[in-house]
C-alpha cells in the first residue's frame, strides 16, 4: 500500500514540478507598488496599510537588512519588480543614490516639506524621520553630570558598566562614522577599543534590550537611538531610565543624528504610485504616522514631534552632512572589525 | 573401541543434565551430561538446530543454564542460580564467523586477551602464538587481508593466547573451501594434541567429528543421543537416527531365533546383552558387505557412485530393500549385474522394528 | 546508438566516447557547481586589500570560532547520541519504543528556533538562571545565550540525533559474535565496549559527526540568532553590511576550502572503512532487563535531554502561541505561508531525487577520477553557505537566464544546489548496499540499462530514496538564508516569517509560525525513523 502512496506522491511532485516551470515569471497586477523595506516590518507595515486604505493601491513589501537590499537592487538592475526602497539609514540611501538605483524625482511641495540637509540635492531620497544617538542610563547609579562626551565611554572607569549594540547594527556604524569624521581615525579605534573592554559581554543585538538592562541596573550606561528610551517608558513608566545628549557645548562634536528615508528606484514601473506613498509619507498624517508614532523626529518641520521628545533645534547636531555617511560606510566597517567589536 | 586411559586425566570440564532454553520455553537442550578430560577433543555432532551451538555457548556463559551444572576445572560456573559472566571461565572461543576485530591488526587481535600481561610479556607470548599457528610474518596484517585459512589461525591464535583451560570451536571449518578444510583438519587436530588443549568442537559433519575427536557427543532435537569414541559411534551407534546420520547405513528386516537373527542375506549372531523384541532392523554399513558376481542371487546392482578410492554401489534384493557396499576401486562392476552379498559384520546392531 | 548492429557499436562507443551517464552527470556537476565557481572567481579576482583585511581582521577569528564550535558539538553530539542509542539498543528500558521516537524529535526543530527559544531561556534573569538561582544561590549566573556556550548547546542539542540514528543502527546491527569473542578471551563489559564495540561502529560514528559538523559550519539560522561569529554568520554580515559582496566571497572561498579537505578526508575514510563489513553469521544482540535503578537513571536521563531539546521548545512555542491568539495577534497570511513552504520543500526534493539519480549511480558504480570529481563537485553546495549560493544563483540567473528573475526558479535552484547532497548522500549509501550482482544479472538476462534500473534497481532502493525525499523535504521547509535573499516579492515562507518576527525578539509572533513548521516536519522525521528502523536490503 506505501508503494502506491510513495509514487502517487513523488507524480504529483513532477506534475506539480513541470507546471511550476511552465509558469511565467510572477508579476503582479498594474497598480501593486512593490516596496523593498530595510525598516521593521512592524513599524512601516501600519503606515502602509493606511496608505493603501486611502489611495486604493495595493503594496507588495519585502523586508530584509538595507545593504543587502540594495545590493539585491544592484544585482537585479533593470528588472527590479521595486518601485520604492525605504531605509533606516541615510547613509544607505546616498549610496543607493550613487549606485543610479534611485531616480531624481519631481514632488510638488517638498521643498516646503523637507529641509535641505534631510534630501538628497535631486530628490532622489527624501528624508521622512529623524533619530538621535544618545547615552541612556540609569539615574539611580549615575549622574547626568558625569558624562560629557560619547568618547569618555572608553574610559577605564566605566569597566562592565556599559551596555552596546552588536556591531551589525547601523546606528552603531554611522556613529562611529561621525565620531571618525569629526575625531579621525587614531582617536576613534581607542575609543572602540576602550568601549569593546568596558562592555565585555553587554553587547545586545537590539536597542530595545540595552535600554532594558540599563532600567534592570545590570549596566549603569548605554548607547541607544533615542525613542528605545522613550519606548520603555511608555511601557515602564517608573523605570530608573533617562536620556542623555552627549557632546554638547562650545567644543563638543554634537550629536549624532541620522534619518530614515524613501526613494523612488531607477526602473520603478509604477511611478505615479509611488510618488502617491512619497506625498503621503511627507504628508501629516503620514509623518505623524511614520515618524511621531514611534518616537522620532518628523521632518517635516510641519509636524510636531511627540510632546515628550528633546525639541530637535535645542541642541547640537554633529556637524556631518548625511549624504557623507554613504562612503564613510566602508571604511568605518573596516575600522570596526579592526577593533573587533561583535 | 579402543579404550583410552582417559580416567587418571584430570577432569577439565563435567556437564550435569544441563539443560537451556530459548525465550520460546521450549528447551534448545535438555539435560545433557558428559565430561571433558584433559587433552581431550570432544566433539558435539548433529543436525542444526540440534542443539550443539547452544551447548557450547552454555558452557563458555553467553547462555545461561536453568537445571544443571557446569563445571570447569572443579568449580561450578554456572547452575540455576549461579553464571559467571564469560569473561571469568576462562574459556578459549573460536567463532563460526571467527569474529576477527577487523579494525585490529593481527598482533592486536592476538595480543586482545593479554591485558593483564606486561607488554614485553604480551608481545612474546603473540610471537609465540603466531609462530605457532604458523604466521608469524603477518602480525601487521589486517583480517580482510588474510585467506581464510589464515582468518582461522588466527581466530585460534587469539583464542589459545590467554591459555584457556578448555577451547571451544564453534563449526571452525564451515566458511572454508572444501580442500582447505581437509588441511586445516590435520593442523588444528596436531596443535590441540602439541598443546595438550582440551577442546570442544561443534560440527554437523561426521567425517570431521571422527577426524578430530577422541570422543563424540551427537545431539538430537537437544538431547544427548550418544557419548563415546568415534569407533563407538560409527559401529556400535545407540540409535537409529546416530546410526544414519554418521555415514551410510542400511536397515534391513530380520528375525532372531535361536540367539541368531535371520535375515535375507545371511544369519548373523546377536549382541550379548540384547533383550529386544524378536523382529529386528539390523543395520548394515557398506564396509559390512562383500560382493561377488553371482547370477543366481537374484541380487542385482542398480547404482554406482565411484568415491576415488571405492565404488559404493546400491544392491537392489530381490525382496526389494536396498543395501549398498563399498569396493575397492580397482574392481568395477557394471550395472545390473547380478551379485552375491556376504556379511562380513564383526559386530551385529540391531534396532527394534516399529 | 540505434544502429543495426547495436553491440558491436556499444562496443567501440565505449572505448572511444565516455558513457551517456557520465555525460549527464557532467552536466549536472556543472550547474550544481556554477555558483561555487562564481564565488571562487571573485574570491581570487578580489583586491589583496580585501584578503589582507580580513587575514588581519576576521579569518583567524572566524577559523577558531568555527572550528571549535563544531569540535565542542561533535564530542557532545558523540556523547549523547552514543549513550543513547546502546540504551536503546542494549537495555529494556520502560517504553523503549516510545523514547525510541522521542529522541529523533529534536531534528523536527529548526536551529533558529531552538536558538530563540535559548536566548528566552537563558536570558539574564531568565526562566533557567531563576531555576540555576534556587540551587546555586541568588547570586548565581548562567551562561549567556549570546556566547560559545550557548551556540554549542543550541547546536548540540539539534544535531545529536544524527549521531544517535547511525550510532543505534550500528548498534542494532552489530554482530554480537565480536562482543562475545571479546568476553571470551576475558574483556569485560566496559572494556569490550570501548575496545571493540566503539572502535567497530567506528564508519557510523564519522558518517552522524560528519553530518553534524557541516551541519554546524553550514549552519547560518542559529549562530546568526545568538550572533556567535562562525564562517556563515561573518559571511551575512558581510554581504549585509558591506556595498559589495567581495569580502563575502572571499571568506566563503576559505570556508569551502575547509570543507572541501573535510570532505574529501570523509570519503577517504569511507573507502578504508568499506573493509570493515564482516562476512559471515550475524548474530543480533539481545537488551537486556534493566533494574528499577538503571530503569530509574536511564528515564531520567533520556527524559532531560529530550525536554531540553524538544520539550520545554515546543512547550513555550504552544504557550506563546496560545498568548498570540489571545492578542488577537495571529497572522492572517498564515495559510499561504504554510502553503509556499510546503509548495518550494516539495518540488525540491523531486527534483533532488530526479538529479541525484545520475549522480549517485555513477558515485557507486564507476570509481573513476571523473566520477569523484563529478560527485565532490555535487557535495561542494552544502558547504557554500546558504547566503553566497543563494547570491551567486542570483547573479548567474541575472546573467544567463534573466528571463527566470522573480519566479520561484531562482530559488529553487538555489534549494538544489545547496540540497542536493543532502539527497545525494542518502541515495548513494541506499545503492552502495545493493549488490552489483543484482543488476549483472539483469543485464546477463538480456536487460537493457534502464529496463535494469527501472525494474531492478529502481524497486529495491525506493525506500532509501524515499528517505532522501523526505531529508530534502525537511530542509527546504526550515531553509532561511537562501530564502531571506532570494524569495520573490509576496513569497515569504514560514521560515521567512519565524525570522522576521524573532530577530525584533516578538517571541508571540514568532511562535505559530515555528509551531507549524515544528507541527509539519515532526511526522515527517517520525516517518523517516520507521523507514529507517527497517532493513534497507538484504544482500548478503
Amino acid at each position: 500500500m506505501r508503494f502506491h502512496c510513495i509514487h502517487k506522491v513523488l507524480l504529483c511532485s513532477i506534475t506539480l514540478g513541470i507546471s511550476l516551470l511552465s509558469l511565467p515569471p510572477l508579476s503582479f497586477s498594474d497598480d501593486t507598488l512593490v516596496v523593498y523595506s530595510g525598516r521593521a516590518e512592524r513599524l512601516i507595515k501600519p503606515v502602509l496599510d493606511a496608505f493603501q486604505a486611502e489611495s486604493g493601491i495595493t503594496i507588495q513589501m519585502l523586508t530584509a537588512d538595507t545593504t543587502a537590499l540594495v545590493n539585491r537592487l544592484g544585482m537585479e538592475g533593470e528588472r527590479s519588480p521595486a518601485d520604492v526602497f525605504i531605509s533606516n539609514d541615510a547613509g544607505t540611501l546616498e549610496r543607493a543614490r550613487e549606485l543610479h538605483l534611485l531616480q531624481a524625482v519631481d514632488i510638488p511641495g517638498i521643498e516646503g516639506a523637507i529641509p535641505q540637509p534631510f534630501r538628497a540635492p535631486d530628490n532622489s531620497w527624501i528624508g521622512l524621520s529623524g533619530r538621535i544617538w544618545v547615552v541612556v542610563y540609569n539615574t539611580t547609579l549615575v549622574k547626568p553630570t558625569e558624562i560629557t562626551s560619547i568618547l569618555e565611554l572608553g574610559q577605564p572607569k566605566w569597566k562592565g558598566k556599559v551596555a552596546i549594540p552588536s556591531a551589525s547594527s547601523v546606528y552603531l556604524q554611522t556613529g562611529v562614522s561621525v565620531i571618525r569624521e569629526i575625531q579621525g581615525d587614531t582617536v576613534t579605534k581607542k575609543f572602540l577599543q576602550g568601549l569593546k573592554d568596558n562592555a565585555g559581554t553587554s553587547v545586545y543585538g537590539k536597542n530595545r534590550q540595552i535600554v532594558a538592562a540599563v532600567a534592570r541596573g545590570e549596566v549603569a550606561v548605554g548607547l541607544v537611538n533615542h525613542y528605545y528610551i522613550n519606548r520603555h517608558l511608555d511601557e515602564h513608566a517608573d523605570a530608573p531610565v533617562a536620556q542623555l545628549l552627549p557632546d554638547q557645548g562650545e567644543n563638543g562634536m554634537g550629536i549624532v543624528l541620522n534619518a530614515a528615508g524613501i526613494g523612488i528606484t531607477a526602473h520603478a514601473t509604477h511611478l505615479a504610485q509611488a510618488k502617491a506613498l512619497v506625498q503621503f509619507l511627507i504628508s501629516t498624517k503620514g509623518q505623524q504616522m511614520f515618524a511621531s508614532g514611534n518616537k522620532e523626529y518628523p521632518l517635516n518641520a510641519s509636524v510636531d514631534a511627540a510632546p515628550e521628545l528633546v525639541p530637535l533645534k535645542s541642541f547640537q547636531v554633529a556637524n556631518v552632512p548625511l549624504a557623507r555617511l554613504a562612503e564613510l560606510r566602508d571604511p568605518t566597517m573596516t575600522v570596526i572589525e579592526h577593533v573587533g567589536l561583535r | 573401541m579402543t579404550n583410552e586411559p582417559t580416567h587418571d586425566k584430570p577432569i577439565v570440564l563435567e556437564l550435569k543434565k544441563i539443560t537451556c532454553s530459548y525465550d520460546s520455553g521450549k528447551p534448545a537442550v535438555h539435560e545433557i551430561s558428559f565430561t571433558a578430560n584433559k587433552g581431550d577433543i570432544i566433539c558435539l555432532l548433529g543436525p542444526s538446530g540440534c542443539g550443539k551451538t547452544t551447548t557450547l555457548r552454555a558452557i563458555a556463559g553467553f547462555e545461561s543454564v536453568i537445571e544443571g551444572t557446569v563445571l570447569l576445572d572443579g568449580n561450578p560456573v554456572a547452575d540455576e542460580t549461579l553464571h559467571v559472566p564469560p569473561e571469568e571461565r576462562r574459556v578459549g572461543m573460536v567463532f563460526q564467523d571467527y569474529a576477527l576485530f577487523p579494525h585490529l591488526c593481527v598482533n592486536d587481535n592476538v595480543s586482545f586477551g593479554l591485558c593483564h600481561l606486561s607488554s614485553d610479556d604480551r608481545r612474546h607470548r603473540v610471537e609465540e602464538m603466531l609462530a605457532l599457528t604458523g604466521l608469524s610474518e603477518l602480525g601487521q596484517r589486517y583480517p580482510h587481508e588474510l585467506s581464510g585459512g589464515q582468518q582461522q589461525r588466527v581466530a585460534l591464535a587469539r583464542a589459545l593466547a590467554p591459555q584457556p583451560v578448555l577451547l571451544l570451536l564453534d563449526e571452525p571449518f564451515s566458511n572454508l573451501d572444501p580442500d582447505m578444510t581437509y588441511k586445516m583438519r590435520g593442523e588444528l587436530h596436531q596443535l590441540l594434541k602439541n598443546t595438550q588443549t582440551t577442546a570442544i568442537l561443534v560440527t554437523h559433519d561426521h567425517e570431521e567429528a571422527f577426524t578430530m575427536a577422541d570422543k563424540v557427543a551427537v545431539l538430537h532435537q537437544g538431547r544427548l543421543e550418544q557419548f563415546a569414541s568415534p569407533e563407538t559411534i560409527y559401529h556400535l551407534p545407540a540409535s537409529r537416527f546416530v546410526a544414519e546420520f554418521v555415514g551410510q547405513a542400511d536397515f534391513i528386516p530380520g528375525e532372531i531365533q535361536n540367539q541368531v537373527v535371520t535375515t535375507e542375506i545371511g544369519k548373523l549372531p546377536i549382541p550379548k546383552d540384547y533383550q529386544g523384541h524378536h523382529k529386528v532392523l539390523v543395520m548394515i554399513r557398506p564396509d559390512d558387505i562383500e560382493l561377488c558376481i553371482n547370477a543366481t542371487q537374484g541380487a542385482k546392482i542398480e547404482t554406482r557412485q565411484f568415491r576415488g578410492s571405492e565404488n559404493l554401489y546400491g544392491i537392489r534384493l530381490p525382496s526389494g530393500h536396498l543395501i549398498h557396499s563399498s569396493a575397492p576401486s580397482t574392481q568395477c562392476h557394471k550395472l545390473n549385474t547380478p551379485v552375491e552379498v556376504k556379511i562380513i559384520a564383526t559386530h551385529t546392531v540391531l534396532f527394534e522394528q516399529t | 546508438m540505434a544502429s543495426a548492429n547495436p553491440s558491436l557499436t556499444l562496443t567501440r562507443l565505449r572505448i572511444h566516447a565516455p558513457s551517456p551517464l557520465i555525460i549527464v552527470a557532467f552536466i549536472l556537476t556543472g550547474l550544481i557547481t556554477l555558483p561555487l565557481l562564481y564565488v571562487i572567481f571573485s574570491a581570487l579576482t578580489a583586491d589583496g586589500a580585501v584578503w589582507q583585511r580580513l587575514w588581519s581582521t576576521r579569518i583567524p577569528e572566524l577559523l577558531f570560532n568555527t572550528f571549535s564550535l563544531a569540535v565542542s558539538v561533535a564530542v557532545i553530539d558523540l556523547i549523547l547520541g552514543v549513550s543513547m542509542a546502546w540504551i536503546i539498543t542494549r537495555y529494556r528500558v520502560v517504553s523503549s519504543t516510545l523514547w525510541d521516537w522521542l529522541i529523533i524529535l529534536p531534528l523536527a526543530i529548526p536551529s533558529y528556533v531552538l536558538a530563540y527559544t535559548y536566548t528566552y531561556l537563558l536570558q539574564r534573569n531568565g526562566p533557567l538562571e531563576q531555576a540555576w538561582q534556587i540551587v546555586a544561590g541568588s547570586d548565581a549566573q548562567i551562561f549567556s545565550p549570546f556566547s560559545f556556550a550557548g551556540a554549542t548547546l543550541v547546536m548540540s542539542l539539534n544535531t545529536f540525533p544524527f549521531v544517535y540514528l547511525l550510532a543505534r543502527s550500528a548498534f542494532k546491527n552489530f554482530n554480537i559474535s565480536f562482543e562475545e569473542a571479546a568476553r571470551a578471551t576475558g574483556a569485560s563489559r566496559l572494556s569490550t565496549f570501548f575496545r571493540v564495540s566503539l572502535p567497530m561502529i567506528r564508519p557510523s560514528l564519522i558518517a552522524g559527526l560528519f553530518l553534524a559538523i557541516l551541519y554546524v559550519a553550514s549552519d547560518f539560522g542559529a549562530v546568526s540568532m545568538l550572533r556567535f561569529q562562525t564562517f556563515t554568520y561573518a559571511i551575512y554580515q558581510q554581504m549585509t553590511g558591506r556595498f559589495d559582496n567581495t569580502a563575502a566571497a572571499c571568506l566563503s572561498m576559505v570556508l569551502v576550502f575547509f570543507a572541501f579537505v573535510f570532505l574529501l578526508g570523509e570519503r577517504w575514510f569511507r573507502q578504508r572503512s568499506r573493509f570493515y563489513q564482516t562476512t559471515g553469521r550475524y548474530r543480533k544482540p539481545i537488551p537486556q532487563a534493566c533494574s528499577p535503578i538503571q530503569n530509574l537513571c536511564f528515564t531520567g536521563y533520556l527524559g532531560m535531554v529530550i525536554v531540553a531539546a524538544f520539550g520545554l521548545p515546543v512547550y513555550l512555542l504552544i504557550q506563546w502561541t496560545l498568548d498570540a491568539l489571545a492578542a488577537g495577534d495571529l497572522s492572517p497570511g498564515l495559510i499561504g505561508y504554510v502553503g509556499n513552504s510546503l509548495f518550494l520543500a516539495g518540488i525540491t526534493a523531486t527534483l533532488a531525487i530526479v538529479i541525484g539519480i545520475p549522480l549517485a549511480y555513477l558515485a557507486c558504480r564507476k570509481h573513476t577520477w571523473g566520477s569523484l570529481l563529478c560527485i565532490q563537485g555535487a557535495y561542494a553546495g552544502y558547504v557554500l553557505p546558504g547566503p553566497v549560493a543563494a547570491l551567486a544563483v542570483l547573479v548567474l540567473i541575472t546573467q544567463l537566464a534573466p528571463a527566470l528573475y522573480g519566479t520561484v526558479i531562482v530559488l529553487l535552484i538555489a534549494y538544489l544546489v545547496h540540497f542536493l547532497p543532502v539527497a545525494l548522500q542518502g541515495m548513494e549509501s541506499t545503492l552502495q548496499q545493493l549488490s552489483p550482482n543484482l543488476e549483472e544479472a539483469a543485464k546477463s538476462l538480456g536487460a537493457r540499462a534502464f529496463q535494469t534500473f527501472s525494474q531492478v534497481t529502481l524497486p529495491l532502493v525506493r525506500g532509501g530514496f524515499m528517505s532522501a525525499w523526505i531529508l530534502v523535504f525537511i530542509q527546504c521547509l526550515k531553509e532561511l538564508p537562501a530564502t531571506l535573499l532570494l524569495r520573490p516579492v509576496g513569497f515569504d515562507t514560514l521560515a521567512i516569517r519565524i525570522w522576521l518576527e524573532a530577530s525584533e525578539e516578538l517571541y508571540q509572533l514568532a511562535a505559530p509560525p515555528a509551531l507549524l513548521i515544528v507541527a509539519m516536519t515532526t511526522p515527517v522525521v517520525l516517518l523517516l525513523m520507521k523507514k529507517g528502523s527497517q532493513p534497507v536490503s538484504r544482500n548478503g
